[in-house]
């Protein structure tokens, strides 16, 4: 027995004649993705990565503004990309404050995180909050892409209780909302993300077990739409409602099986370079980084052009041993001003940033067109919540990384007029990602800052 | 507003309000010096008899009389007032927040006073999907097929604590997708086609079987001690697979390397691994499996290590893998297959000459009664029997075609969602009783978390269904299936569930491990299931003499005399155990990683077992701006402080004494006298004087109050059962149940029978515009 007898692969692969079966790539690309790279004209993306409980403010926040600004210990592991990207301070989402609510903060902060809307509160009937802006996104670009979105996270919430005061676990658990009655379900296991995204042959001639498979299932959606048309009428509101939701669903699926139809004449793609273990990974570094690894490559591959990231649920207590924090996170961020308490706030979101940099820097370091994919790339960070204590939902912490297709000028602090709704930066994406709207949830206007 | 209308509706005790008692003032004299006041103030000047706002007139309230006369009036304007929709923000005249909240809690001491009498509202259910407990066992019972929805779905979302809420269990496009492919696996699983099976291959490699990635670019697993490497496989059908392992060995020592392959839990071959690094061979066995979820492993027996042998390349023995493969079904012939018990118990004909359609209407017409868990009409299964059409065009047999259909009816809507219907569906006026299928329905999920069986159907098929419930619900929870309250129930109830998340401190509690915690949900799930089976008193979850225990969880506990993993029934001194309060489960539940909270216990048992109603949302407090001195001192000084903030107060002033009190407990249940080397002090006075000590004292307490544990019990179980939140008029079902317990020494039959009987279960309604 000893502990260090690993075998590398190529060791393993010398002799053996044949490589290991990597899916390949090349038949998954639909025909549109793979004419806009024959026409050297990357796609611009956008993804949203949602971390719980607030921040330390006083380690997050630059002092300088603009070009010259200073690295705080949260964002000090940004030092490689940090001219990849700007920080804004003064971002508001008043629609996560109670307005006469009561608690909650925290599942008010997931639900109008992406949505710049206020969630309506109650422990499950009439659920609503509002459309979520990569659905808003994904329901003007998606049919280009394979998956018109994704959905992932690390934590699968709670399977009994209450989630916070009076609120759904819905609204805590998800930041994607489909329509304002349905949230997007997330994908935790990288393992099942992986498979749906490489290793469903889509592409190419089909066999003709394949072909009649394909048959099979366009008859049966057919047929059960018939079942849902038939059924809705006698149905009362509520009830209508559910079914319309099954209908959408089945005719997304309907569209994503038209677009797989493809061509046969196009280049390959690398193979996706990617070990993903069969099971959920324990370890949560790991976690995090093969769901950003997983999202890279979504991107690299042009599977889809909208992600969202749940890091952890709104008010996850999870207790960040391997760095040292063995207390609750959320029940640390009570902090009441102990300093000891705060200093491991900061540690717990500079972790948290040392592994979007992980991602920021992976995605730096793929060259595309005539840059990288970070230059295609608009990727948002933050949390709903300021200080996790007081609960702020103004002076949001936020981060927008990538270039989104020479549109924006980075390496900036830019803070904006307080109070500036922080919808008025969804609106600036989904105008660059070609989803303009004249306003998103609550937005006044879009930000003009992010041109330079 | 489950539990809410528990403790306003008299129950004395515990849920008192946080203020120090008011001149008392009944309720009628409140009518005329408080609410007739605030509506003219604040509310007439639009809700006038002339000018009728929104169709309401508030000004004819006069009296106490009149208010009680219109209750859905009443509940609107509760709901108005909770949501801060009324007054409307831009008015000039708008209440304080004590003003808003004391209004607030009058209307619903008000419509908690509900008169039972005539008036019957049932309420409306908004259709329900099956969650992935229900779609796990109803492909069971209707297929034999074994599925797991928890492990290949996403989450569902919970409402009022349960995954059973109509409203919040949503299909997004993401579901939909697992839901079609779940069907064409299971449909794969449950009907054997003689069309030559093509053989699948899934390749796993070694260095990705594990729940981590593997450390740098390794293709191999070494194994270096005892050990193995295992892999999960969906065996698509039942029949013959290849299971192959490619590997090489590192000798040394006499002995060649040994590897033994397992399948599904049994060694089925053992073999020398000569192959060397530089020529891996594949190894490979032949099993029969049946369809499902199965493990096969390749494990390293004969471990060699001398460190200190002289040739340095003889020291170490190690089995190196590559990859594991499982190929199949290899079954040569089609015609030969061995047919599944749930293909047999399918395919009740077979297809002679020019009875083919014939047949298909049979098969299918059973497969869709069963699904849709009603009658089907000749018309409904011709467009399923298409499918067998559809499979002949293309040249493929009559089983496949049953096996496309079988697919779409479980991707219908019909077998997706529990359909209730009404004549009137926007009438909320037309009250009527349930169809008899949709009760069975309403039984079966809410005892078995799953589909009627043919009893049930043949019952309501004679229409005897809601005259014979009391014999039906008796004989269903004599079944086995009825285990699904215990783990779907109780686990959310209970919290159970949570278990699996719970991350104690490893350094301040190095006992904490998989086995216990394993243990701890299972004796919380072992006392519900016995009050259950032995139909106990359901007072027995607050004060029982005895739990459940094996040896990890009795060492936790300090009790001596139980040995073995086995789970027993252990008679406890009253004191320290007996009783859920006094489960390490729940008290781990209800604390943080590192210590204990207070605030967290008293919170649990005001939610969970005392159904303490949320007080009125307090006023948009500024965050403690002007307070920024840190707290300190003790944690028990520390939440005193706190409490001292009014708006803190409201809820802490009555979950912290209760959390207090359980401090005897650490933060993963064990007992302990002192913490950080300072006594503990159980000891709480709650708001409304009461002063007790210790788990004891909480305990006699709760049992005093054992009426609003009661009504919270049944409050949960209406939840669980219907599917919705409670609204003021069920009430009078929660009422009865309550009644029912008290009569009948609390027995736990009492409750579930209660459930079934009431107003809420057994009939419906249309859809309300304000719902």
């Amino acid at each position: 027995m000893s502990a260090n007898s690993t075998v590398s692969r190529r060791t393993v692969l010398r002799g053996i004649g044949t490589a290991m079966a990597l899916p390949l790539l090349d038949a998954m690309m639909p025909s549109a993705a793979r004419a806009a790279r024959a026409a050297k004209a990357p796609p611009t993306r956008m993804a949203f990565v949602f971390v719980p409980n607030g921040k330390h403010m006083p380690d997050w926040t630059p002092t300088v503004e603009g070009r010259d600004f200073d690295l705080p210990p949260i964002l000090e592991p940004l030092a490689a990309v940090k001219d990849s990207l700007n920080v804004f301070s003064g971002l508001t989402h008043d629609e996560g404050r109670a307005k006469g609510d009561g608690p909650g903060d925290h599942a008010r902060a997931a639900s109008s995180f992406l949505t710049g809307a206020h969630p309506y509160k109650t422990g499950g009937a009439k659920i609503r909050v509002g459309m979520s802006v990569d659905q808003f996104a994904a329901r003007q670009i998606g049919k280009q892409t394979r998956f018109p979105s994704l959905e992932l996270g690390c934590e699968r919430g709670r399977r009994a209780g209450v989630c916070d005061s009076g609120y759904s676990c819905a609204y805590s658990h998800n930041i994607s909302w489909f329509t304002e009655f349905t949230p997007m379900a997330k994908e935790i296991s990288p393992r099942a993300v992986f498979e749906r995204l490489f290793s469903i042959p889509s592409g190419g001639p089909l066999s003709p077990a394949q072909a009649r498979r394909a048959r099979y299932n366009r008859s049966i959606l057919d047929l059960v739409l018939e079942d849902a048309n038939r059924l809705r009428p006698t149905l009362g509101r509520n009830d209508q409602r559910k079914i319309d939701e099954y209908f959408t669903s089945i005719r997304e699926i309907e569209m994503r099986m038209e677009r797989a139809a493809v061509s046969e004449d196009d280049e390959p793609l690398p193979e996706p370079d990617l070990d993903v273990p069969e099971g959920t990974p324990k370890d949560y570094v790991e976690h995090i980084r093969l769901m950003y690894d997983l999202m890279a490559l979504a991107f690299q591959t042009d599977s889809t052009r909208v992600v969202t990231f749940m890091a952890a649920n709104a008010g996850s207590n999870r207790s960040y041993k391997h760095i040292g924090v063995s207390e609750g996170h959320h029940t640390l961020s009570h902090h009441q001003n102990n300093a000891e308490k705060q200093a491991k706030i900061s540690r717990i979101n500079q972790f948290h940033i040392r592994q979007f940099a992980y991602f920021l820097e992976k995605l730096k370091a793929t060259p595309e067109g005539d840059g990288t994919l970070l230059d295609h790339a608009m990727i948002m960070y933050g949390s709903g919540l300021a200080d996790g204590n007081r609960h702020e939902h103004h002076g949001l912490p936020v981060l927008l990384a990538g270039g989104g297709s020479g549109t924006i000028k980075t390496g900036r602090h830019i803070r904006v007029p307080d109070e500036t709704p922080l919808a008025n930066l969804f609106a600036s994406m989904l105008e660059r990602i070609g989803a303009p709207t004249e306003s998103f949830g609550d937005s006044t206007g879009t930000l003009s800052e992010l041109a330079g | 507003m489950a539990c809410v209308v528990g403790l306003l509706s008299g129950a004395a005790g515990l849920a008192v309000s946080a203020q120090e008692p008011e001149p008392q003032r009944t309720h009628e004299e409140a009518f005329d010096e408080l609410v007739r006041p605030f509506l003219r103030e604040y509310c007439t000047s639009c809700h006038s008899d002339r000018r009728h706002r929104g169709g309401l007139s508030l000004a004819k309230y006069e009296d106490l009389a009149s208010v009680s006369r219109d209750r859905k009036t009443w509940e609107k304007v509760r709901r108005r007032l909770r949501a801060r929709e009324m007054p409307p923000r831009k008015s000039r005249k708008k209440p304080e927040s004590g003003e808003r909240a004391e209004i607030i809690i009058w209307v619903e001491a008000e419509l908690a006073n509900f008169d039972c009498g005539d008036e019957v509202d049932p309420g409306r259910v908004t259709i329900r999907r099956l969650n992935r407990a229900e779609y796990t066992n109803t492909i069971r019972d209707l297929l034999g097929v074994r599925f797991d929805a928890t492990e290949e779905f996403p989450a569902d979302n919970l409402g009022y604590g349960f995954d059973t809420i109509g409203d919040v269990l949503s299909i997004p496009p993401l579901l939909m997708e697992k839901y079609l492919a779940a069907a064409e696996t299971i449909s794969r699983a449950a009907i054997v086609t003689p069309d030559p099976p093509t053989p699948i291959v899934r390749r796993f490699e070694a260095e990705r079987l594990g729940d981590s990635r593997p450390r740098r670019r390794e293709s191999v697993r070494v194994l270096t001690s005892q050990g193995q490497v295992k892999a999960s496989y969906r065996f698509p059908e039942d029949g013959e697979y290849v299971l192959r392992v490619r590997a090489f060995g590192q000798q040394a020592g006499p002995d060649p390397v040994r590897m033994t392959l397992h399948f599904d839990g049994r060694a089925v071959r053992t073999v020398d691994v000569k192959a060397t690094r530089d020529a891996p061979e594949v190894y490979e066995t032949h099993i029969t499996a049946s369809a499902g979820v199965k493990q096969f492993a390749a494990a390293f027996v004969n471990d060699y290590y001398r460190p200190d042998d002289p040739d340095p390349a003889n020291r170490d023995r190690n089995l190196v893998v590559d990859y594991l493969e499982v190929e199949g079904p290899m079954n040569a012939s089609a015609g030969s297959r061995p047919l599944s018990p749930s293909h047999k118990r399918i395919m009740i004909c077979e297809p002679g000459d020019g009875s083919k359609v014939d047949c298909a209407r049979t098969i299918l017409g059973q497969l869709a009664r069963r699904a849709f868990r009603r009658p089907v009409s000749a018309a409904e299964v011709d467009r399923y029997v298409r499918f067998v059409d559809l499979a002949a065009k293309e040249g493929e047999s009559f089983e496949r075609g049953i096996q496309v259909a079988l697919q779409a009816i479980l991707v219908s809507p019909h077998f997706l969602f529990r359909i209730e219907q009404d004549a009137e569906p926007n009438n909320p006026e037309a009250v009527h009783a349930v169809g008899e299928f949709e009760l069975a329905s309403r039984l079966s999920y809410f005892l078995w978390s799953s589909m009627p069986d043919e009893e049930l159907l043949r019952e309501a098929g004679k229409g005897e269904l809601h005259i014979n419930i009391d014999a039906q619900v008796r004989r269903m929870l004599k079944d086995r299936k009825a285990e699904a309250l215990v783990a779907n129930f109780a686990g959310q109830w209970l919290e159970t569930r949570n278990l699996e998340m719970v991350t104690p401190d490893a350094d301040r509690f190095p006992d904490f491990d998989d086995a216990l915690r394993t243990a701890m949900g299972e004796e919380t799930e072992r006392v519900f299931a016995y009050i259950q089976q032995e139909d106990r008193s359901i007072l027995e979850f607050l004060d029982a003499d005895y739990t459940f225990l094996n040896q990890r969880l009795a060492r936790h506990y300090g009790i001596s005399g139980v040995t073995g993993d086995a789970f027993r029934r252990v008679s406890v001194p009253v004191g320290q155990r007996g009783g859920i309060l006094t489960h390490a489960s729940v008290l781990t539940l209800t604390s943080n990683p590192t210590r204990t909270s207070p605030v967290k216990r008293g919170k649990w048992v005001l939610e969970q077992l005392l159904g303490a109603p949320p007080p009125p949302p307090p006023p948009d407090v500024p965050p403690f701006e002007e307070d920024n001195t840190e707290l300190t001192g003790s944690l028990r000084e520390r939440f005193e402080k706190h409490r001292s903030n009014p708006d803190c107060a409201v809820c802490h002033v009555k979950m912290d004494p209760i959390g207090f009190a359980l401090e005897n407990y650490d933060a993963i249940g064990a007992w302990r006298e002192t913490d950080d080397g300072f006594a503990i002090d159980a000891s709480g006075r709650l708001p409304g004087g009461e002063s007790f000590d210790g788990p004891s004292g909480l305990k006699n307490l709760l049992m005093a109050n054992k009426d609003a544990f009661c009504r919270c019990l049944a409050e949960k179980m209406l939840v669980y059962a219907l599917g919705r939140g409670l609204e003021y008029y069920d009430k009078c079902a929660v009422d009865r149940t309550c009644e029912a317990l008290a009569a009948n020494n609390h027995r736990f039959s009492t409750l579930i029978l209660e459930t079934v009987r009431s107003v809420p279960f057994q009939m419906r309604r249309g859809n309300g515009d304000e719902e």
